[in-house]
């Protein structure tokens, strides 16, 4: 379905966006909770760079 | 004699600009000094608005060959049309961004999402008064409150309103700490604002250098419409964080960014021109733009209210309103905030985390809008 030039595209091209940019943002979050375990697979020492 | 001399004179004149000058030209001068006035006296975002300010005096000078075909402002303004300017603008930002708060605390990410409700208010109230649904999403994402954003967003949707949406949004995430506070208080208590949160956590080296590679991976492929400006956000940030390249990281955040932020300037300024400025969409477009800010930053606090009482009263709602991203200005704003409260309360920190997300939240905002008006 195209969106068509209306205030009800826009109001359902808002909800949508909305939603979305949460699910994503939350991916991201998740994405980041997994961080603290690449500690675990090493140490890059900032010395030796 | 005389005949000869007053034929000079009259060819002399019509080669200056004053035939001309209308009233037009005259209120955007006065805008412009305005503008720079802001810069100079009041010191508000001097960095952005000082070469606006004097782009817009000299585009409403008639006559000026700065802003015509083979001038040099002219040529700015082609950076900008072209999308060169925003990725570059993106480059040094992330060369100079210490993304450690956003890694080390990653449920605050979610504020980067509530505080863009703006966005969706004004890309309604744009529809409602008569803009097509490509210049409403236009001027929404104003309230992104991320200049490289709307001007990119804006060129793929709207080109012909660049001129009035990069003034609203670099004007009003100057004018943020004028707009937010009063909103700020409004929607917090007293013991709220006195919430003192907890230290982040120790972001290792190997962390933030796998950051960049992982978001520049996630926004290529499920956001491929603004990946160029965030990709090179993360490239920015890949040079600094892996110490290796410290002269180029060095080179993107400072000579390079000012100098794309000079040519952004008086590219911006130079579009100020009053024949294409002074009508009654520009007034609507500023007010809109006005409506999306105030709307992210209650929605940003709304949305960190309801983690502070999620996580059982640890999180300053302060910090909601730096969601909206104008990196750093809004962490700026929520740190004041909550000094003015307790003068031992440090909230930058724990703003940063939600204001960094913010650049992400509009990113994904504008990619998702972008993808489905099929842009």
């Amino acid at each position: 379905m195209n969106l068509t030039d209306s205030v009800e595209s826009a109001v359902l091209l808002s909800i949508i966006d909305f939603f979305l940019s949460f699910v994503f943002i939350a991916g991201i979050g998740v994405v980041l909770y997994l961080f603290p375990w690449l500690n675990k697979l090493g140490e890059v020492k900032e010395d030796k760079l | 004699m005389y005949e000869q001399l007053a034929s000079l004179m009259s060819r002399l004149m019509l080669q200056t600009g004053l035939t001309d000058l209308w009233w037009g030209n005259i209120v955007m001068i006065i805008v412009g000094g305005i503008l720079l006035y802001l810069a100079i006296a009041k010191k508000y975002e001097p960095f952005l608005l000082v070469g606006i300010g004097l782009a817009c005096i000299i585009a409403n000078v008639p006559g000026s060959d700065l802003i015509k075909p083979g001038g040099l402002f002219h040529y700015a303004y082609q950076g900008v049309e072209l999308l060169i300017v925003p990725p570059l603008i993106f480059l040094g930002i992330g060369a100079m961004t210490d993304f450690g708060p956003m890694i080390a605390n990653p449920s605050l990410v979610i504020l980067g999402a509530a505080a863009h409700l703006g966005i969706f208010v004004a890309l309604i109230g744009a529809k409602l008064l008569g803009f097509t649904l490509a210049e409403s999403s236009a001027i929404g994402i104003i309230g992104g409150a991320d200049g490289p954003m709307a001007i990119y967003v804006t060129m793929k949707l709207a080109p012909h309103l660049l001129p009035q949406i990069s003034v609203a949004a670099y004007s009003y995430m100057a004018l943020m700490p004028l707009i937010q506070p009063p909103i700020m208080k409004l929607l917090t208590t007293k013991a709220e604002r006195n919430i003192i949160m907890e230290q982040p956590r120790y972001v290792s080296r190997l962390e933030k250098i796998v950051f960049p590679i992982v978001i520049s991976i996630i926004v290529n492929l499920f956001l491929p419409p603004v990946a160029p400006l965030i990709t090179m956000l993360m490239l920015g940030n890949l040079l600094k964080e892996c110490l290796l390249v410290d002269r180029l990281a060095e080179t993107a955040a400072n000579t390079l960014l000012n100098v794309v932020t000079l040519v952004l300037t008086v590219a911006i300024g130079s579009t100020m021109n009053a024949d294409l400025f002074l009508n009654f969409k520009t007034l609507l477009i500023i007010i809109l733009g006005l409506v999306a800010f105030v709307f992210g930053t209650a929605s940003g606090i709304i949305g960190a209210k309801i983690m502070n009482k999620i996580s059982g009263g640890k999180i300053n709602p302060l910090i909601g309103s730096a969601g909206i991203a104008s990196v750093p200005i809004a962490a700026r704003v929520s740190h004041v905030v909550g000094l003015q409260e307790n003068r031992y309360n440090f909230l930058i920190m724990h703003a940063m985390g939600p204001n960094l997300a913010g650049v992400f939240g509009t990113a994904i905002s504008g990619g998702i809008i972008l993808a489905l008006i099929g842009i």
